[in-house]
């Protein structure tokens, strides 16, 4: 699971029960759901579970489990039991034991076996195109619909002189939903938001589900059905890129869907009419996570090379001097925004950080953290061999320039009090901490602030449910 | 402004777990399955091995899997299928997404209307799995087709030796290809240089580099009787255990000392099951965590290990042999020339001969101490050098 994924998680995780069902119904979702959207030791715990004959009992899993991963395993437990793909049942009055929903496991054991006639990986088309395109078209027309969309957003507040110009031809679509998912502001010219640095930052893979998220949350108004947009989502992750594959399948909703992912840059259609589609690389990664990416063999080093900002191009110097090797508009764009760029040659531009640059970009609302993430992630591949990657004293001075403009930083959630006794305060004080949702404690006034509050409702209704041995 | 420690850097850790790559060894000896038919056929075998591969691919999205079936002539790859122009082909498969259009290439003439069936039905099945599978399947029945009467009936083992040295060759290969030195670089630089002088050197910097991918062996084994080849598979288990590549051992039959040493030494789990229709479950429950979920998990005890060796002579199992001084080769019984047969060496067998060997109380001998010796602590033969020189 990474970065990129977990606003997915995120947004699964609020869906209700129900909705989670009529999911599970595709094993193709289930197959795109255990892929990418567990924790690893949940991948696990699934996968012992698949063809057991039986529910799992609570304290056989715990004897299988160490005692010191126990933090990990209370997580695991919390994702799946909150994507409803496993529920405790009471076996007899003092056993309890878990068990995968049976929807979800029907649909990965037919995944895993390829059984049932379900369709839901795609039916590739029969008949031969006449207008074959290959893998190297797809890459260039997902990279440029991705990055026009890119410099719409970023082309005011760059600077560049041809700024204006890029991004005309993101479609009107495209440019409702920015706005409606707050990364424009459109007012008084099209101006980047907080959120829409935070997105630029991010990788390929989470900006294009940052966007779907939005597009999501729309669905229901334009009178898509949720379940139809997200199946249809995890059926293009699990697709061969460079197949064409026949829309004869699909749903008025999913037949809607093509028409915007193919703005989007994340689908190929010949016309609007065309009863075939080709998924794009953005499309075939969905479900693959950054370190799929990251590891990934070097055609889609290649094929993204400029798009996902290549395989690290920037090197630092622990004098604050940087050197980026790139002649991509976008990344001199997304590098003017928090560095000074005093020179640009044919391949390489070079500037510095100082501290004007940095609390400018401080300023616009993007955070020191997103900085330093974006330089790693991008750093050159002689940097990578380092450990860390970036200078250390690069990175204090980045946060330290940050620190200066802030003093108080707020954070929204949920304080905890009025506890009965000390072993009950202790108790919850510990789940909280190994959820990693504690954020402030205070003993002796056994006061305890967490910035979730799901699991931990969860957790005290199990509870009271299941009194303590 | 305390918050801001330079020892609460925050440094990028990779998300999630490294990518696994699993090797998975096989064993097709046809002696073997034909006694287990009853209980587990090899068709089923392969079909529960085929669930736990995709199971497996499932859990990681950079996962891999290299499938080596150890025959009774010879080791022979399952998956990826080697290009047959060059034996050491280097495939990359990362979920097999390119392998797809080599392997129907290579089996167009073979077979196609095994090829079209699997695609027409891939709109049921990930493509990834149903690309592994159907290689898996066609090199397997290839593999079958082409064992003659006359290759059963001169041996009753299997090749698990040259098996396992495959499956450690290709480890050591994507390892190389994972290195986060930019691959395209190292690639240039293991055709330009000297490939061994290369290998050497990435094996020396393993520690400082950032592991990118835990390998790990899974033998299906059925054979018994290994002892002949107790030597190659020896050095196979030391090279793992020196890469810190565990080797799992799921038995269903047979039971052989080597193996279970092989788990022992390199950290893998070794199981035998009793039942062995519930392959499927073994495999799901016990063999599937990779290194990452391992940490996190009680793994199955490998009980009693039989550290029995087999001599070199006649490879039996021995419990007590003679060893070459020279060269530690274990022998079952005394040389008849008094010469070593691995290392030449012509040893003194005379005392190791004697029935009983006689306990010869020591002399006391006294030392002569040379004036102006150093004087060295009393029960300590070992020299120690007077004094560091100094450079000046």
């Amino acid at each position: 699971m990474s970065a990129s994924t977990s606003q997915a998680l995120d947004y699964l995780e609020q869906l209700p029960g129900a909705t989670h069902k009529k999911l599970y119904q595709q094993p193709s979702t289930a197959l795109a759901v255990f892929r990418c959207m567990l924790p690893h030791l949940a991948k696990t715990i699934v996968m012992a579970m698949l063809y057991m004959t039986g529910p799992f009992p609570v304290s056989d899993l715990d004897a299988w489990i160490r005692p010191d991963a126990k933090a990990e395993r209370d997580q695991s437990i919390t994702v799946l039991e909150s994507l409803h793909i496993m529920s405790t049942v009471q076996e007899s009055p003092k056993v309890f034991a878990y068990k995968l929903s049976t929807g979800f496991a029907n649909s990965l054991r037919q995944a895993l076996t390829g059984g049932g006639n379900h369709k839901s990986f795609g039916v590739p088309c029969n008949a031969p195109d006449k207008h074959k395109v290959d893998v190297a078209f797809l890459d260039k027309y997902a990279r440029e619909q991705w990055e026009s969309i890119l410099y719409y957003m970023v082309g005011s507040t760059s600077g560049l002189r041809d700024g204006q110009a890029l991004g005309q031809n993101v479609g009107n679509g495209t440019k409702k939903l920015l706005e409606l998912g707050n990364f424009v502001n459109v007012r008084h010219g099209v101006t980047i938001t907080k959120t829409g640095f935070t997105f630029l930052l991010q990788e390929v893979n989470a900006q294009v589900w940052s966007l779907l998220i939005v597009y999501l949350k729309q669905a229901p108004g334009l009178g898509m059905s949720e379940v139809d947009v997200l199946s249809f989502l995890f059926m293009l992750g699990s697709l061969e890129l460079g197949q064409d594959y026949s829309t004869t399948n699909l749903t008025d909703t999913q037949l809607q869907m093509l028409e915007d992912l193919n703005d989007f840059g994340i689908v190929y259609r010949q016309s609007k009419e065309s009863t075939r589609f080709y998924p794009t690389r953005l499309a075939t990664t969905l479900t693959s996570d950054a370190g799929a990416l990251q590891n990934a063999s070097t055609d889609f080093d290649n094929a993204l090379r400029s798009s996902r900002a290549g395989k690290g191009y920037i090197i630092i110097e622990t004098n604050y001097r940087l050197y980026a090797y790139t002649s991509s508009l976008l990344q001199i764009a997304v590098l003017n925004l928090f560095s000074r760029l005093t020179t640009r040659f044919p391949n390489l531009v070079s500037g510095k950080l100082t501290k004007e640059s940095v609390q400018r970009a401080i300023a616009y609302g993007i955070e020191a953290s997103q900085i330093i993430d974006y330089l790693t992630a991008h750093a050159h591949p002689q940097m990578q061999k380092n450990n860390p990657v970036l200078p250390p004293t690069v990175m204090d001075q980045i946060r330290l320039w940050e620190y200066e403009g802030e003093r108080i930083r707020t954070t929204t959630g949920y304080l905890m009090k009025d506890f009965n006794t000390e072993a009950e305060y202790k108790d919850l004080l510990d789940y909280a901490k190994s959820l990693g949702v504690l954020t402030w404690k205070n003993d002796a006034k056994r006061l305890l602030f967490v910035d979730r509050i799901e699991q931990i409702s969860q957790y005290l209704t199990n509870k009271k449910r299941r009194p303590e041995p | 402004m305390n918050a801001i420690d330079a020892t609460d850097r925050h440094i990028k850790t990779s998300d999630g777990p490294p990518p696994s790559l699993l090797a998975i060894i096989l064993d097709t000896n046809p002696h073997a399955w034909a006694h287990l038919s009853s209980t587990l056929p090899l068709s089923k075998a392969v079909a529960n091995l085929l669930v736990f591969i995709n199971a497996h691919l499932a859990s990681g999205n950079a996962n891999e899997v290299a499938v080596i079936a150890s025959h009774s002539q010879r080791a022979q790859w399952l998956y990826p299928t080697p290009k047959p122009s060059s034996p050491r082909s280097t495939t990359t498969t990362s979920n097999g997404h390119d392998s797809s259009s080599q392997n129907r290439s290579r089996n167009r003439d073979m077979d196609m209307a095994n090829g079209t069936t699997a695609l027409s039905d891939s709109a049921n099945k990930y493509r990834p799995f149903a690309t592994i599978e159907h290689a898996i399947q066609t090199n397997l029945t290839a593999l079958l087709s082409t064992t003659t009467a006359t290759d059963l009936s001169s041996t009753t083992t299997t090749l698990i030796g040259g098996a396992l040295s495959t499956a450690l060759t290709y480890i050591a290969k994507s390892t190389i290809r994972h290195s986060p030195v930019d691959p395209t670089l190292t690639a240039a630089a293991a055709d330009a240089t000297n490939p061994s002088a290369h290998l050497a050197d990435s094996d020396g910097t393993a520690s400082t580099q950032r592991v990118s991918l835990t390998s790990r062996i899974l033998v299906l084994s059925v054979s018994g009787d290994l002892a002949s080849q107790y030597i190659p598979v020896m050095n196979a288990i030391f090279a793992a255990q020196r890469q810190r590549i565990p080797i799992d051992i799921l038995k269903l039959a047979g039971d052989t000392v080597l193996l279970q040493q092989a788990c022992d030494a390199t950290g893998g789990i070794y199981m035998a099951p009793a039942a062995p229709q519930g392959l499927l479950q073994y495999l799901m429950m016990a063999f599937l965590p990779d290194a990452v979920a391992r940490r996190a998990l009680v793994l199955p005890g490998a009980g009693d290990v039989d550290f029995r060796a087999a001599c070199f002579c006649h490879r039996r199992v021995v419990d007590v042999g003679f060893v070459c001084s020279v060269c530690l080769s274990i022998f079952c019984e005394p040389l008849t020339d008094a010469t070593c047969l691995t290392c030449g060496s012509h040893l003194s067998l005379a005392t190791a001969q004697t029935a009983a060997p006689a306990l010869i109380p020591r002399k006391k001998k006294k030392r002569k101490r040379a004036p102006g010796e150093a004087v060295t602590p009393a029960g300590s033969n070992t020299p120690v050098p007077g004094g560091t020189p100094t450079h000046a």
